[in-house]
């Protein structure tokens, strides 16, 4: 299974300290040598300012050998740069937090910086220790303390560069604290950041290799990619994750980031795809209650159009599960990939926790296809299909049955077993209905459009027929 | 001197002879002249007598030291004397109008000795007139006439002097004249400035060259055939120009007089009567005494440009031996300047004496020279272009034209390596493109067997075969300088090409991608023709990629735009189109000539047309199979096949297929009619597919599709027939697995193009069939004709309101991010349909009746 592991492509999209959760899951997983991982541990603590972690992975790797001594020396260094950061930043803390100051904050930033010069003396670089010293922590691994920092020094500085690599940080420090939903909020305004192309340099400081020299777009391109994998930290443990992960994947400007520069991340977004089938279906069958988008609820279709089109690009078996099963209606070859992508899924950092949910929603893919086509079924071929057995699968199906819709149209022959399922084919009238819609469509955009303006109305959303 | 002599002396000893007779009366320089001219006169008149002994004279005179020349004046004075003396011939008429020139002289000096100003004001006068007569016959101003000019103003001088202090004032008349007389010295000193200041600095030099022009230009005339231009290299060329000295009188080069030959040519160039052969040939043997790399970089500038002249008419192309001397003479232009980092030809340089030698020593530094070696490479490129487009493509002719693309090749890489080396940006991203378009269009063994010989040459530039092993890393690594430089016009058909070539290594999805991501289909209708042709080419060129690959919906999409022009020919430039309504003007026709490409270059036509028929039938013959109502049917795909398919129908008889057209069509008609066998043989014993590289897979690959899409159109026109049908059945008519029957049966299920389901366990297709009522399928239409309305009006209402901004805020989440989406991704997230957008070449023109078609693309592509 190793070959289809994406931790290699995705890391070099992370900050070294988001690859440390990876890093860790593989060691688990075991996929790799044991020392192999360790070792690349190793190699991405010496960068940082963890020096304790860093040492004991050094012991054990190389067991009974003491740990070179730069690592004492380094950490002393740290502890006085980091009492020397501490007291600049202190000052500009104490301000703040001063309720009196907090009152007298306002929106405008600018005006906020006059009033804390003109009272308190702050001048811009002591609130650029906010920041440094939030690196700082964070470069430790002490990302709540840094999350804070860094927010402050957000709310206080007008730097655009080290706002956005503020941002960046506060991000990576609430994802490794694990506070999903502050690190979701956290990702909105980021990428509204990044849409609304407001600096040319905005990965300069987020990405070691600041390329200022880039294009703005290329430079857009590049933290859209890196936002991209970021966020599948988020969305693959916010409880409403994978709703919000199709929303935002398959919204034009990201898909083509996709496309363009990480198609290995159709992965997660067929895996998504997959896993919010009952909230797709869900809601289709009551009537568009919550207000999700039409790209979720046709993420499947969305999806498999991108596989398709990205195939000769990349393919592994959560994709090809999607493919077969989709595009060249095989149904033993899916059933076959999707054995391959069980494990995939169960091996990989983002979606191992979604195995079973995972697996479950596939064998619902593949029957709600497989009944779509067929009329008579035999129990024991859907059971095979599904990788059931005869009576597990014969449960499947009536649960199925009950589930979805096809409640009326499917019954169980038993005594042959089989399924039979009569669908009337589709009434005629039901495409005449359509225009019904257009009286409400042209009643809205009457109200829209200015009273002089010319009366005119718009297309209609065709209604899904059942 | 001495070197010329030793080269004569070697070819022939005759000849050496009279090359010793004449030396010395052109060395021998008349006797300084001081207070007066008389001796020099003299001389002159009798060196010039026997000495010029036709064709015109020479005005330009080099400051270039004789010291050499010198050497062995007087001993061989009177021998030479003795020789010329019996040398009377008739004379021409530039001879004829010396004389009186020099008669005038006399008259004039006769005049002066009584000081009758009067007489020498009128002779003045006449003089003047001659001369002005030998300008308008653009010949030289004689030495004479220089020399005249210069005794006058003495003359004048000195008597001004002695009037002032004469007691006895000359007469009125006399005086008045001779006041005349002093302006008109200065007028006409001023007019000849160059050259009287060089001859009262060194009269004998002066002297000499203008013997030595005189007797250049008179040399062929006296008597050498007239060399065949090009055919020889200058080292022939002087061998046997030594020897054909007639009346013993030879002309000679030699590296002193160098620059004043070579002004004497350039001063020629461009005018009417100039014999450019003969120029071509002067400036050959220059090449050949040219002593250093200044002179000789100096003469091959002139060289290349004066052959590059040879052929002014637009219509016709450089002959080939010419081309080849000139692609010979960039070659050693380049080692030259690439071998001596002191020289450098630059196109803007500081002004500079065209009459000097210089040196890295004399110009402290780098000597730049006026000239422009980027601009003779694309001249040769583009002269071989055009010989190509003139000569006939089925001749052998034609292939030995296109063996010296070898050396002209070799010549870019050469000059490219010189740039690359003096790292001149500008030229080199000319010269890169240059080489790009040799080998973009390709395929590998070419490429090869052009590199081959680059390898051998002894200059190689940074970007080899050998370095990069396969041609597409070559064209890559080329295509990645060219994008990396400014200009946007190389950078566009860098793009393009590179795009061409992956398509033709059959990487479709990298080419589409690329073609894309550039949004050149946006663009390219402002480019000029040349790209347009290159972006058709290459669009042209995705489209058989993708068919080659087996992608035949992306094939007819792509191929489509450029087949519904009709004007394939043209837009590919490979022929000229003949418009109905409108005469081109012959300046446009020149033009579409010009623009022709190359035979070899060619994507030849049949095929495409092939390929693009055989694509469509493949999409359109199930459609047309599927829909029942003759509304629906207008709607075709491909129109230009739905053309040929309805002329096919209307026919009475149909005769065995002859050509592929007549192939295809009943092809289509066998598939139409579920047998797929006859259709695969008739598909498959189209002649033309040989030339399609990998043909026999790409049959393979269309039997393939043939099954698949006979299955398709049997199951749409048959299906209302049958209640159910056996799967088995299908498989074993249509050849096909099972498997894949199921899949092909499944995917219309599925797409809900076939009201029909499978009955697993007894393995049949059971269908499900309603018969609508009339009334029923009008209401049908009615309500797609009402949404299309909607949709319309909600057009015309954006381009209103300015856009989709005012909307967005207005609607609610899901229609209008599916209308964003269908925007924004037709950039790049739906690539068919951005292609299908793009091929429109031609601009205006091309894109006329395309915006019609559309929307329906759009809405096929959407499902």
């Amino acid at each position: 299974m190793a070959e289809y592991d994406l931790s290699k492509t995705i890391i070099p999209y992370l900050d070294r300290h988001l690859a440390f959760p990876l890093l860790a899951h593989l060691r688990e997983a075991s996929l790799f040598p044991t020392e192999e991982v360790i070792a690349a541990q190793y190699a991405l603590a010496k960068g940082t300012n963890m020096f304790d972690y860093a040492s004991s992975l050094f012991e054990q790797i190389y067991p009974g050998e003491k740990a070179p001594s730069e690592f004492d020396e380094k950490r002393t260094n740290a502890v006085s740069t980091n009492e020397r950061l501490q007291l600049e930043a202190q000052a500009v803390l104490d301000v703040i937090q001063n309720p009196d100051v907090a009152q007298a904050l306002r929106q405008d930033k600018n005006q906020n910086l006059q009033y804390l010069k003109d009272n308190y003396n702050l001048t811009l670089e002591q609130i650029t220790a906010l920041y440094t010293f939030g690196q700082f922590q964070y470069s430790y691994g002490n990302y709540t303390g840094a999350a804070d920092y860094l927010y402050h020094f957000r709310v206080l500085s007008t730097d655009n560069d080290l706002n956005n690599s503020a941002h960046w940080g506060k991000l990576a420090s609430d994802i490794l604290t694990g506070r999903w939903d502050v690190a979701l909020e956290e990702l909105n305004t980021l990428r509204e950041a990044i849409d609304s192309r407001t600096s040319s340099s905005l990965l300069a400081s987020a990405s070691a290799n600041a390329n200022n020299l880039q294009e703005p777009a290329l430079a857009q391109l590049h933290s859209r990619t890196w936002l991209v994998h970021w966020s599948l930290f988020v969305y693959f443990n916010h409880p409403e994750g994978r709703t919000l992960l199709l929303e935002t994947f398959l919204s034009p400007s990201y898909l083509n980031t996709i496309q363009t520069s990480c198609p290995w991340v159709l992965r997660y977004l067929a895996a998504a795809a997959i896993l919010s089938r009952k909230a797709a279906a869900g809601v289709a069958s009551a009537a568009a209650a919550t207000p999700l988008s039409s790209r979720v609820r046709h993420a499947i279709k969305e999806v498999v159009k991108v596989i398709q089109m990205e195939e000769y690009q990349y393919h592994d078996p959560v994709t090809s599960f999607l493919k077969e099963l989709y595009i060249e209606f095989d149904f033993e070859a899916a059933q076959r990939e999707l054995t391959l992508a069980e494990e995939v899924v169960g091996d990989d950092f983002f979606l191992s926790e979604f195995k079973d949910e995972f697996l479950d929603n596939a064998r619902y893919l593949i029957s709600e296809a497989y009944c779509r086509i067929h009329q008579k079924i035999d129990i024991a071929n859907l059971s095979e299909r599904l990788n059931l057995s005869p009576e597990e699968g014969e449960k499947w199906i009536v649960n199925l049955i009950r589930e979805t819709r096809m409640g009326a149209d499917a019954k169980i022959d038993l005594e042959k077993n089989v399924i039979e399922i009569n669908r009337p084919p589709l009434p005629v009238y039901q495409n005449a209905v359509r225009t019904q819609a257009l009286g409400v469509a042209i009643a809205r955009s009457g109200q829209g459009v200015p009273a002089a303006g010319p009366k005119t109305d718009q297309p209609v959303q065709a209604v899904t027929v059942n | 001197m001495s070197r010329f002599f030793r080269q004569a002396g070697d070819s022939d000893s005759d000849s050496s002879e009279s090359e010793d007779e004449l030396m010395p009366s052109e060395d021998e320089a008349p006797p300084k002249p001081t207070t007066t001219a008389k001796p020099a006169m003299s001389r002159f008149l009798r060196t010039a007598g026997s000495d010029s002994s036709d064709d015109s004279e020479s005005d330009e005179e080099s400051d270039s030291d004789s010291d050499a020349a010198r050497g062995g004046d007087d001993a061989e004075e009177e021998e030479s004397d003795e020789e010329n003396k019996p040398q009377i011939r008739i004379l021409s008429a530039v001879d004829k109008r010396l004389k009186e020139m020099e008669a005038t002289g006399k008259v004039m000096e006769n005049a002066l000795k009584i000081n009758d100003w009067m007489a020498i004001s009128n002779e003045f006068d006449k003089l003047i007139r001659m001369i002005q007569r030998q300008h308008n016959l653009s010949e030289p101003v004689p030495v004479f006439y220089v020399r005249t000019l210069v005794n006058l103003e003495l003359s004048i001088n000195t008597t001004l002097q002695k009037e002032k202090e004469a007691k006895k004032k000359m007469n009125a008349s006399n005086a008045k004249a001779l006041t005349a007389m002093k302006q008109k010295i200065k007028k006409a000193l001023k007019e000849n400035e160059t050259d009287v200041k060089k001859f009262t600095e060194n009269p004998e030099a002066f002297e000499q060259d203008y013997l030595n022009l005189i007797a250049r230009d008179s040399a062929p005339s006296a008597g050498i055939p007239t060399a065949r231009p090009g055919a020889a290299g200058p080292n022939d060329q002087v061998d046997e120009f030594t020897t054909v000295g007639k009346g013993g009188k030879v002309v000679q080069f030699t590296s002193e007089s160098i620059f004043k030959d070579l002004q004497a040519v350039q001063e020629a160039r461009g005018k009417k009567n100039t014999d450019r052969a003969e120029q071509i040939r002067i400036l050959e043997i220059l090449v050949g005494v040219a002593a250093t790399s200044y002179q000789r970089i100096r003469v091959l500038l002139a060289l290349i440009s004066s052959r590059f002249d040879y052929n002014s008419s637009v219509t016709s192309h450089m002959p080939t031996e010419l081309w080849l001397s000139a692609q010979r003479e960039v070659d050693q232009l380049v080692s030259i300047v690439a071998s001596d980092p002191n020289y450098s030809i630059q196109e803007i340089t500081e002004d500079y004496d065209e009459y000097i030698e210089r040196s890295p020593a004399t110009e402290k530094g780098i000597v730049r020279i006026h000239g422009s070696i980027i601009s003779f490479i694309d001249r040769l490129d583009d002269e071989f272009t055009r010989s190509l487009q003139n000569i006939d493509p089925h001749g052998t002719e034609y292939v030995d034209r296109l063996k010296d693309e070898k050396v002209l090749y070799c010549t870019i890489c050469r000059a490219q390596a010189f740039y690359d080396k003096t790292s001149q940006s500008e030229p080199l991203g000319r010269v890169v493109m240059r080489r790009l378009e040799h080998i973009y269009s390709k395929p590998d063994a070419v490429v090869q067997a052009l590199e081959a010989t680059v390898d051998i040459s002894d200059v190689k530039p940074a970007m080899s075969l050998a370095q990069h092993t396969t041609t597409s890393a070559l064209v890559h690594s080329l295509c990645v300088y060219l994008y990396k430089s400014g200009n946007s016009l190389l950078r566009t058909r860098a793009m393009l090409s590179h795009i061409y070539h992956h398509a033709l290594q059959n990487d479709f999805h990298t080419a589409r991608d690329m073609l894309l991501m550039s949004h050149l289909q946006e663009s390219i209708h402002s480019a000029d023709v040349a790209t347009q042709i290159l972006y058709n080419r290459t669009v042209v060129q995705l489209g058989l990629c993708a068919f080659r690959s087996g992608l035949i919906k992306e094939a007819q999409a792509t191929l489509q735009d450029i087949f519904t022009t009709q004007r394939v020919k043209e837009l590919l430039a490979q022929g000229v189109h003949q418009q109905r309504f409108q005469v081109m003007t012959p300046e446009q026709e020149k033009a579409e000539k010009h623009r022709q490409l190359p035979f070899h270059m060619h994507i030849n036509t049949e095929l495409l047309e092939a390929a693009f028929l055989v694509s469509s039938m493949l999409v359109e013959i199930p459609l047309l199979a599927s829909i029942e109502s003759e509304e629906q049917k207008r709607k075709a795909i491909s129109k230009p096949f739905r053309r040929l398919l309805d002329f096919a129908d209307r026919q009475v008889f149909t005769g065995p297929p002859e050509s592929t057209r007549d192939h295809i069509m009943q092809a289509s008609k066998a598939l139409q009619d579920g047998e797929w066998e006859k259709c695969r043989d008739l598909i498959q014993s189209i002649k033309i597919w040989s030339l399609m590289p990998e043909a026999s897979t790409v049959k393979d690959m269309l039997a393939r599709r043939i099954q698949e899409q006979g299955l398709r159109t049997y199951l749409f026109t048959y299906a209302p027939h049958y209640s159910t049908l056996s799967l088995s059945l299908l498989s074993r008519t249509f050849s096909l697995p099972l498997r894949a029957v199921t899949s092909v049966v499944s995917k219309m299920i599925w797409n809900e193009e076939l009201s029909a389901s499978l009955d697993q366990s007894g393995g049949v297709v059971v269908f499900q069939r309603i018969e609508l009522s009339r009334s029923q399928q009008l209401a049908q239409v009615i309500a797609d004709k009402v949404a299309a309305m909607v949709d319309q009006n909600e057009k015309a209402l954006d381009i209103k309101m300015g856009g989709t901004g005012g909307w967005g805020d207005r609607n609610d989440g899901g229609k209008n991010e599916k209308r964003e989406q269908t925007q924004e991704r037709r950039g790049r997230g739906e690539r068919t349909r951005g292609t299908r957008g793009g091929a429109r070449g031609r601009g205006a023109r091309f894109s006329q009746g395309l915006g019609n078609q559309m929307p329906s693309h759009t809405g096929q592509r959407g499902q």
